[in-house]
């Protein structure tokens, strides 16, 4: 993935990406300075932690957290986005209590507007 | 030589010794040498579900103390022609016995035996690690229950950082009509998040109350459904191809009776 695709605003952000080729299990952890790329899913009890952006080609249900140095811009995309906690920079969210929603297609996570927000994500890029 | 297979779960209490019991007891039935291991130092009940608690003269740990011959500790089973047990011991704990002396048992085992099936202890720890060491493959047991499933995910994470890959799933004491009032986690929920085989599902039974605490495995109860369950999954580990077992009229099995079959 280019430089240029991955910026939604045109800045340069973090080039380095590590790609991961298995599922993340109850237990097992990634911090990695950088953006994530994930084939498999996150599991509950898994986490990931990068300083840029995380996408998972798969479920997250565990606990993500991109943009952990503070980058405000990171996002986390997912094909199933039903994390158990999800943090953004300083921001931390979580599902509401007491709606089991499955995601049917994937979304994206990021800050808009100072809060984290979550859409459909439907393959174009949008500022 | 044969085959050792490690019973395992991570979490406590979801049937890892009744299974390893069953499993031990359908494969001798078949007319397998087979030889159970408690790994369980310190909490034995391997002995007590197969009812041979009276017999213990050695256990696990004076065989791998050298103590006495791997022969003398091993128990025959009262009603099952092959089936042997070696015991836990009761008065000491897991560093009671090494990883290294684990897997030279486990040689010695497989010297003699078609199947060393090793009943692991809960946990992570050295118990785990020692249960784990001498094995080819594993079978990780867990109840339609997030806890359970999550300590199962947990283990099949650290099987595979151990090189025991593409263990095998038993799903246990599950109850049909909870999973269709949407009470209970399904079978399809479960497989989702572990994501490895389905080896068989058995469903919440009585009878495995009734037969574990009179010691007599269930699997030769011909008429329960929890003994079907068994000697169904005893023939898959032999290699057979047997589809799933119904567990109640509707079809609640048949989306992913088709994913046992690989269609999908």
């Amino acid at each position: 993935m280019g430089r240029e695709r991955l910026s939604c605003t045109g800045e340069m952000v973090d080039d380095n990406t590590v790609l991961i080729q298995r599922t993340l299990r109850s237990g097992q952890k990634i911090h990695y300075d950088g953006n994530v790329v994930i084939i498999g899913d996150v599991n509950p009890g898994a986490e990931v932690v990068a300083t840029g952006n995380i996408i998972v080609m798969g479920a997250v249900r565990g606990v993500v957290h991109a943009g952990a140095g503070g980058n405000e811009k990171a996002m986390v995309l997912a094909f199933r986005l039903e994390p158990t906690q999800l943090r953004i920079a300083g921001h931390i969210t979580r599902p509401p209590d007491g709606q089991d929603l499955k995601p049917e297609q994937p979304e994206i996570a990021r800050i808009k507007n100072g809060v984290v927000t979550i859409e459909i994500y439907n393959g174009e890029r949008q500022g | 030589m044969g085959e050792v297979i490690v019973v395992t779960s991570g979490k406590g209490g979801v049937g890892k010794t009744t299974t390893t019991a069953n499993l031990g007891a359908g494969l001798a039935a078949h007319g397998h040498r087979v030889a159970l291991v408690d790994a369980d130092i310190g909490l034995r009940n391997l002995d007590v579900v197969l009812g041979l608690e009276n017999r213990i003269v050695y256990d696990i740990t004076d065989v791998t103390g050298g103590h006495c011959r791997l022969r003398q500790a091993l128990i025959k089973d009262k009603r099952f022609e092959g089936l042997f047990l070696l015991p836990a011991a009761q008065t000491k704990d897991k560093t009671a016995v090494s990883p290294d002396q684990m897997k030279a048992l486990c040689e010695e085992l497989r010297q003699e035996f078609d199947y060393v099936i090793i009943d692991c202890p809960a946990g992570i720890e050295q118990g785990f690690r020692n249960a784990i060491a001498g094995a080819d493959k594993a079978i990780v047991v867990t109840t339609p229950e997030v806890a359970a499933v999550r300590d199962a995910d947990r283990i099949i994470g650290l099987l595979e950082a151990s090189e025991l890959r593409d263990p095998k799933l038993i799903i246990n004491r599950i109850r049909p009509r909870m999973v269709r009032h949407g009470d209970m986690m399904s079978i399809e929920d479960i497989i989702d998040i572990l994501a490895i085989d389905l080896l068989g599902v058995v469903p919440e039974d009585e009878a495995v109350v009734i037969s574990t605490n009179r010691g007599e495995p269930v699997v030769q109860d011909e008429r329960s459904r929890s003994g079907q369950a068994y000697r169904n999954i005893v023939r898959r580990i032999k290699g057979e191809q047997v589809p799933m077992m119904k567990l109640e009229e509707g079809g609640l099995m048949s989306r992913f009776l088709r994913r046992m079959m690989g269609l999908s």
